[in-house]
């Protein structure tokens, strides 16, 4: 047997000791895997919502947070009157409802959300494209579905969906790559404002500046004329405030990261200074043999890295199961991210722990003298 | 005979444990030839173990002169190097690693050679060989924890001899031993004696025992005390 054969092996002479070390030690890359995986999805998704077309402002009413509101609460007439501000290129109204779906799965149904814009204006919602066609401005039975929502819903083109009573056929799929647009559907705003009796409202207008114009400027130009009626965000506003949000789960997983390290290392260091103890008589045969201190530290300090790296390994399969396990029951359409980074931080921190685990018991066993370890009783 | 074929030269050796409180060796003279069979003999406490720490160079002597297979052992840095390629333990308590096989036993003073693990594997089966086991090709893969007592000595002597030591030594290796059993292996090493031509120090309390040998030492108070020739 290989040396390496010999270190891969020594670490689980004491299966229920190994066992419960690296259930531990996984428990915290379990964590740091799904809060990573976590975290990339929305990045994925906030960094997505900035397509070129796209609207780079939000107009809502004052006091919503910047973030539209559900169901009407600004005069449509609106949408029409910000064309008049300067560098504001073209604006569109939008209608923004939550509906519950009849014969939708069980999954998906709650929380779908329709908005209803004009067709013509879709681009401004990230929308370039669809698999089908779009619907018609003021037909009253078409809309489109978000990919995620079609997929929940077990919907296709030319499928028919029911909403607030009545029958709508699905004419196209589209996909933006949000997972928060991917999860609803879009149909003529017309339409949805007759259908929810919000007729002339919109819940926030998409504004997109001229090319030349600078976006910052338009957001504020647009405060500055409806001061105490109308908030103003630009995409870049909302991805920086979601982003600092993310910048908290990122905190928190170095955090955990941290946490997993020292009390990983704690119990490593426990398992391996148990395991030199239990084996001083051989460490003293081991040198009674010729085995250089540098051996016997490779050897101690090897089995810990493996003990650890292992843990590694049990940690990233159970968060990664775990997030697309839980992710049927979150159903909505998000969409978790495994990076190579977060496994080869899952990794690192793995053998960072073995290595800080194992040195001083690797030390400890090196320095043991020979004629001492073979009287150990 | 002249110096040059002694193997073993230690002349006024002392080593003392608890700050000087326990004198182990007190002066110790002592020359054994390339290929002898020598016993060593005496009560508990009399220095006899810690004679063979420093033959074996797993302990440093404060003052005198030790040489083994011609290496000056006060002065010697890697010890480590000396014991892999000069010297066979053989412990009372056989000492091999339970979770590893009889055959990964063996292996265990290879790690230090320049030997693949398929040469390893070859010489430690060799070893095993010589060591008269009647079922060999059972045992080869189990762990020594269902080995009989004197299987496990052979193993342990199996190991004590894989990198072709020029000495032996062997603390009470029947000690733990039935006297049918501690007679085969003693048995096994003055064969091994013969046929290898190993020196072999052999340390004991029991004066049968201790009769297998050429040469028979007497140690009290960490001196030699008497020398005996077995006819």
């Amino acid at each position: 047997m290989s040396f390496t054969g010999l270190i891969l092996k020594n670490p689980f002479r004491n299966r229920t000791r190994a066992a419960l070390a690296i259930v531990g030690i996984a428990i915290g890359i379990a964590t740091i895997v799904v809060l990573g995986m976590v975290t990339g999805g929305l990045q994925t998704a906030t960094t997505s919502t900035l397509k070129s077309g796209a609207a780079e402002i939000t107009v809502t009413p004052v006091g919503s947070g910047g973030f539209g509101s559900g169901g009407g609460t600004l005069n449509e007439s609106l949408a029409t009157d910000l064309l008049n501000i300067n560098g504001v290129a073209n604006t569109a109204g939008i209608l923004s409802v939550n509906a519950n779906v009849t014969g939708a799965s069980s999954t998906g149904a709650e929380g779908f959300s329709v908005l209803g814009i004009d067709s013509d204006k879709l681009i401004l919602e990230g929308i370039d494209s669809v698999n089908g066609t779009i619907y018609t401005n003021g037909s009253s039975n078409q809309l489109i579905l978000g990919q995620t929502a079609a997929k929940n819903l077990n919907k296709t083109v030319g499928s028919t969906i029911t909403i607030f009573g009545s029958n709508f056929t699905v004419t196209g799929i589209y996909q933006t790559g949000n997972f928060m647009t991917d999860g609803g559907a879009f149909m003529s705003l017309d339409t949805l404002q007759n259908l929810t009796s919000n007729e002339g409202k919109v819940s926030d207008i998409a504004v997109k500046a001229a090319d030349n114009a600078n976006v910052t400027t338009v957001s504020q130009s647009i405060q500055n004329a409806y001061p105490n009626q109308l908030t103003a965000t630009t995409a870049a506003d909302q991805a920086s405030r979601i982003n600092q949000s993310l910048g908290f789960i990122n905190e928190a997983s170095t955090a955990i990261s941290l946490l997993a390290i020292v009390i990983g290392g704690i119990g490593i260091i426990n398992v391996m200074i148990m395991s030199v103890f239990e084996r001083t008589r051989e460490i003293g045969v081991l040198k009674a043999v010729g085995w250089r201190s540098s051996r016997i530290l490779t050897m101690i300090l090897g089995e810990s890295i493996i003990l650890t790296l292992t843990a590694a390994v049990v940690g990233i399969v159970v968060g990664v199961a775990g997030v697309y396990a839980l992710l049927p029951l979150i159903g909505s359409g998000f969409q978790p991210v495994l990076s190579a980074g977060i496994l080869l931080r899952a990794l690192g921190i793995a053998f960072l722990v073995g290595v800080i685990g194992g040195l001083y018991p690797a030390y400890r066993a090196s320095r043991l003298p020979p004629t001492e370890a073979l009287r150990y009783e | 005979m002249n110096k040059q074929d002694n193997i073993i030269e230690i002349h006024n050796l002392k080593k003392s444990y608890d700050k000087g409180k326990i004198q182990a060796l007190n002066g110790m003279d002592l020359e054994i030839k390339k290929g002898e069979f020598i016993s060593i003999m005496g009560p508990s406490g009399s220095g006899k173990s810690t004679l063979l720490n420093m033959i074996g160079a797993l302990d440093r002597a404060d003052e005198g002169y030790i040489k083994v297979a011609g290496i000056d052992l006060m002065k010697a840095k890697d010890l480590n190097k000396f014991r892999s390629q000069e010297i066979g333990f053989v412990f009372q308590m056989h000492n091999l690693i339970p979770n590893l096989s009889v055959v990964e036993n063996v292996e265990i003073p290879m790690y230090e050679t320049n030997l693949t693990s398929k040469e390893m594997g070859k010489r430690a089966l060799e070893l095993l060989e010589l060591m008269n086991f009647s079922n060999l090709s059972d045992i080869l893969k189990q762990n020594p924890t269902k080995l009989s007592g004197g299987e496990r000595q052979r193993v342990a002597i199996a190991r004590a001899l894989v990198n072709h030591p020029s000495i032996i030594l062997a603390d009470e290796p029947t000690g733990a031993l039935d006297s049918k059993t501690g007679d085969t292996i003693l048995k096994l090493l003055k064969d091994l004696h013969q046929k290898e031509n190993v020196t072999i120090v052999l340390v004991t309390h029991e004066p049968y025992v201790a009769n297998m040998a050429e040469r028979i030492f007497k140690v009290l108070d960490g001196k030699i005390v008497e020398e005996k020739k077995e006819s």
